[in-house]
């Protein structure tokens, strides 16, 4: 199948081509950009720049931004593109390595399984299988070397790899003549080691390029931005603070990128939240003293619950969006320990906590609610995931009493492969203790907002209990993700039919005293979805419920979000402006640390990751930061990390 | 710092007389003037850095007496050329555009050019760091071992520095007050560059680290303050870095380039072609060239070992013509080598 797609391509990688004229104009042209030559996707390829001026848009598609794409575009969306074009150096270059081991995902403790593992996420398209994916790379490696023409460049010596050496049709013999013979390509030959570092290499100087490029292209945004504003101003002061309050950030960026950040560089004021794989504190960078949320994960404890690549998907996508609706990722670093999210502090706490605290919502209320819900879930569908965990745990409210998602570990790209065994298993009734699975789906690895206290009732209790485990509350997911035959994006419109119900009736339609129950009534929901007779709804509100909580194919939002906007229910609602508008709860806030809408006294403030980064430099093991200046390998250099290290810009100017 | 990382020199073998006839800039863009005028960015001084900068020869100007005339790119004289560079027969494998291609494509200027409000200093350290840590990728490679405690590079395979038949380099050591050329297997040299390099990466005096410190690029067109080309000023001085840095900047980047030569001379195929690592190779090593040359950093002098992948580079596109790459490049060679494998 991939080499058939390959000569779809042939002519497309040509080296020469790129030296159009118009490529001169460096470095405000999107098209001059170095493009990867791995394989892109071409349905989304417009998509892929969302938020970008339409100008980029067309400037990518016309010099062909993206290699066609290797994989059948059967089902694919368009958009899908920010997603496939982020993921173009995992899939078409780290991932080859990796997609032997795909074949049996989470089967072991490897930690490359874990990787692979999220490599399969990522992947786009058809197949279906981890086989069928693992093929355009295993196939490749698989190839009896006899088959193989010994020509230099030579069409299959990297079939899979990249139809770009493919490309050029070249006559393969008279170079023999001027040209130390190619041999049989042989990456065996070497110990595993260099076949480890191969991997690392490949996807080091892939990142390199991408992150490159995105980061240029983001700067020549920024800097169209102040030559816009010079122009506007011919005062010249005024245009000297223009300019030099550019240089300056753009400087400290570049500062920032250079160096290396560690949690000694900020002060931890309270634990937020704890969870199994770690825990997230409010901390206070001591440079500047400004305010985050620092989640930190257990790296073992990541190996061990096979959670590497929901740490990678929340990662991408917190580092792939700039909307007003996810919360914002600022870096990411490790240690050999930890791994480090630095993100926004939401003050205004979850809608897990309001719930809780107000029991149920007027109708007015609710509908501000879900309608900011319905713009945050289709900011993520735009860039091309699907949350897959959308629940009132991971709806925060900032500091305006806005809605944000956050927790996106369980976030995918458009694949059907995932976790199914976990809820099969469960479907048959095994075990009533999910959390002891160790492949079990892991919805939570923390929240924000993880409390236990005084529960309303046994199972706000339960619910409560859920947050800290590794499983969390199946209550909000759909039924299509857990029978296994297969999801879209739709998925996240059920979830946000369950918190609806939630907000107006005050339990979720399908809570059970344990989560075994709550899967077969959510498989059941025919049967077991329920309006209590006792709580009137209004007609449209509970309409819109039902076009919700369905089976996928009837499922209201399945064409676009646009469908469940236009619902009666929403009549009125001004969608475009509703971010703006205040909020029906603000919180009160008495400074920038406030935690008061966070259950703080019931978490356990002991900061284990700090106690644990002193036990070890007292045992003398390389402190970080203070080790010597040649470590044998970097955190960053551990393979499965690779990659998760991410800088915003934005860190500088807040 | 130990006197053993107190010097690095060069040393060519045999390749003295060879330097005049054979870099003409084909590009008629080039003006000699004027890439040898010494702008801002090319310090010579033997700074406080106590790497003796140059035993070379003085930089002779690339183009010497015969700028060819660039129409006449008839095969003879790109024949002539390649001869100059007195490659072995056949040519290595990296000179075979096949082999010489990349993973990227696009125009690489794009990540190399100064942004027009940063302060230089600040985005010379920034270009440093992300270059060194591309190399030392592909340098792990080579150089971890194995659990036979066997690495890929080491002082069998490669007992000297070396940069094909025509190049090694030597590890200059400081004893007492002189300084003593040592030859050093390739990866121990590499080890001792590394460590040189990272001693003043790390040292947050020769690139301060301190958010407060950084400053902006002058310009004249929007403020006036600034006082440019007063006889103390430096590159960086603004945002705080020190008066040698420029020339530890030139000194490292030269030390990365022997480094890239050394891996594709003797490494190419061993391992990183039966890695399937040579587009990522040839990816930053032409972006490392074209950062290089755009902010004066390596003399084209310097980068003699790996002239020929120039020349091919600019002939293939991979350089953009108005690159100072391009500028140093014989195209002529360069399409001689597309002439060869039948792609031009």
């Amino acid at each position: 199948m991939d080499n058939q797609g390959n000569r779809l391509y042939l002519n497309f990688g040509n080296n020469n081509d790129r030296l159009a004229t118009t490529d001169r104009t460096y470095p405000t042209t999107p098209s001059t950009f170095p493009q990867p030559v791995f394989q892109g996707q071409p349905a989304g390829q417009g998509a892929a720049q969302q938020g970008q001026p339409q100008g980029y848009q067309q400037g990518y598609a016309s010099a062909g931004y993206f290699p066609p794409n290797q994989y059948p575009a059967a089902g694919y969306s368009s958009q899908l593109g920010a997603q496939a074009a982020s993921d173009y150096s995992s899939a078409g270059q780290g991932g080859y390595g990796q997609a032997r081991s795909a074949a049996a995902p989470g089967t072991n403790n490897d930690p490359n399984t874990g990787l692979a593992h999220q490599f399969s996420h990522q992947n786009l398209g058809g197949g279906g299988g981890a086989a069928a994916r693992a093929s355009p790379y295993g196939a490749a490696r698989a190839t009896p070397p006899g088959q193989r023409p010994r020509t230099a460049g030579a069409q299959g010596q990297q079939a899979g790899y990249g139809s770009y050496l493919n490309a050029p049709p070249m006559p393969t013999q008279a170079p023999q003549e001027y040209f130390a013979p190619a041999p049989e390509r042989n990456p065996d030959k070497y110990g595993p080691n260099a076949n480890n570092n191969q991997k690392k290499c490949s996807q080091l100087a892939s990142d390199f390029f991408k992150d490159s490029v995105k980061r240029a292209r983001e700067r020549n945004q920024r800097q169209s931005e102040m030559e816009q504003k010079l122009a506007e101003t011919t005062d010249p002061r005024r245009r000297e603070s223009i300019w030099a309050t550019g240089g300056r950030r753009e400087g400290s960026y570049l500062r920032f990128l250079r160096t290396k950040d560690k949690p000694e560089n900020y002060n931890t004021i309270k634990i937020i939240g704890k969870g199994a794989f770690g825990e997230v504190k409010l901390v206070q960078k001591k440079a500047d003293g400004k305010v985050y949320a620092m989640k930190s994960l257990i790296k073992t404890e990541m190996f061990k619950k096979d959670q590497l690549a929901h740490v990678r998907a929340e990662r991408d996508i917190l580092a792939e969006s700039d909307s007003p609706w996810v919360v914002k990722l600022y870096t990411t670093f490790q240690d050999v320990n930890f791994l480090y999210m630095l993100m926004e502090f939401l003050p205004g706490g979850d809608l897990m906590t309001m719930l809780i605290k107000y029991e149920i919502f007027s109708e007015d209320i609710t509908r501000f609610y879900i309608a900011e819900i319905v713009l945050a879930i289709e900011a993520v569908h735009k860039l091309g995931f699907i949350h897959r965990d959308i629940k009132p745990d991971n709806i925060l409210l900032d500091r305006g009493g806005h809605v944000k998602l956050t927790d996106f570990g369980l976030s995918t790209g458009f694949h059907k492969l995932h976790d199914n065994n976990y809820y099969q298993q469960l479907l048959q009734g095994k075990s009533t203790k999910p959390r002891d699975n160790r492949n079990s789906i892991a919805i939570d690895q923390i929240n924000l907002t993880v409390s236990n206290r005084s529960q309303i009732n046994d199972w706000r209790r339960s619910r409560r209990l859920m947050a800290y485990s590794t499983v969390g509350t199946p209550d909000y997911i759909a039924p299509e993700i857990f029978t296994g035959h297969g999801y879209t994006f739709d998925c996240d419109w059920w979830s946000l039919g369950t918190i609806m119900f939630e907000c107006l009736v005050g339990w979720p339609p399908f809570c059970a005293e344990d989560s075994h129950d709550t899967y077969r009534k959510i498989v059941n929901w025919r049967q077991s979805l329920y309006f209590p007779d006792d709580i009137q709804l209004g007609v449209e509100a509970e309409n819109l419920i039902r076009s919700l909580i369905c089976n996928s194919e009837n499922r209201l939002g399945r064409g676009g979000a646009h469908e469940i906007k236009s619902h009666s229910f929403f009549r009125g609602v001004e969608f475009d402006s509703l971010r703006r508008i205040r909020a029906p709860f603000e919180p009160r806030l008495t400074s920038n640390i406030d935690t008061t809408y966070f259950p703080t006294d019931e978490i356990d403030q002991t900061d284990n990751a700090t106690l644990l980064r002193a036990a070890q430099a007292r045992n003398g093991a390389a402190g970080p930061g203070g080790g010597p200046v040649q470590q044998e390998e970097s955190p960053e250099m551990s393979l499965p990390f690779i990659g998760y290290t991410f800088k915003r810009f934005d860190n500088n100017f807040r | 710092m130990s006197n053993l990382f107190s010097g690095i020199n060069a040393r060519l073998r045999g390749t003295s007389s060879k330097t005049s006839s054979s870099k003409a800039p084909a590009s008629p863009v080039s003006e000699d003037g004027r890439l040898h005028s010494p702008g801002v960015l090319s310090h010579q001084s033997k700074s406080s850095s106590n790497l003796s900068a140059s035993k070379l020869p003085p930089p002779s100007p690339i183009s010497p007496a015969l700028p060819a005339p660039s129409q006449s790119t008839n095969s003879a004289s790109g024949d002539d050329a390649l001869a100059s560079y007195r490659l072995p027969t056949p040519l290595p494998m990296w000179l075979n555009p096949a082999y010489a291609k990349h993973i990227v494509r696009g125009n690489f200027m794009t990540l190399s050019s100064r942004p027009k409000t940063v302060e230089p200093g600040e985005w010379m350290a920034h270009q440093v760091v992300e270059h060194y840590r591309n190399l030392w990728n592909f340098v792990h490679v080579v150089s971890a071992k194995e659990s036979t405690g066997k690495n890929i590079c080491n002082s069998s395979s490669c007992p000297r520095m070396s940069a094909g038949p025509n190049h090694s380099y030597t590890w200059l050591n400081k004893l007492g007050n002189r300084y003593e050329r040592t030859e050093l297997p390739a990866i121990e040299y590499i080890a001792m560059m590394q460590r040189w390099i990272s001693s003043k990466v790390d040292d947050t005096k020769i690139f301060p680290t301190d958010p407060a410190g950084v400053s902006f690029s002058h310009n004249a067109n929007i403020a006036n303050t600034a006082l440019l080309g007063s006889p103390d000023e430096w590159v960086g001085k603004r945002s705080g870095f020190p008066k040698e840095f420029g020339s530890i900047c030139e000194t490292i980047f030269l030390q990365m380039f022997r480094v890239y030569a050394h891996l594709y001379w003797e490494h190419f195929v061993d391992p990183f072609y039966h890695l399937n690592l040579e587009k990522q190779l040839n990816s930053c090593f032409s972006h490392f060239v074209l950062t290089a040359t755009a902010l004066d950093l390596i003399k084209p002098k310097e980068m003699e070992p790996m002239q020929p992948l120039i020349d091919l580079w600019a002939a293939n596109g991979t350089f953009p013509p108005e690159s100072k790459a391009y500028e140093y490049a014989n195209l002529k060679a360069g399409t001689r080598l597309l002439q060869m494998a039948g792609m031009a």
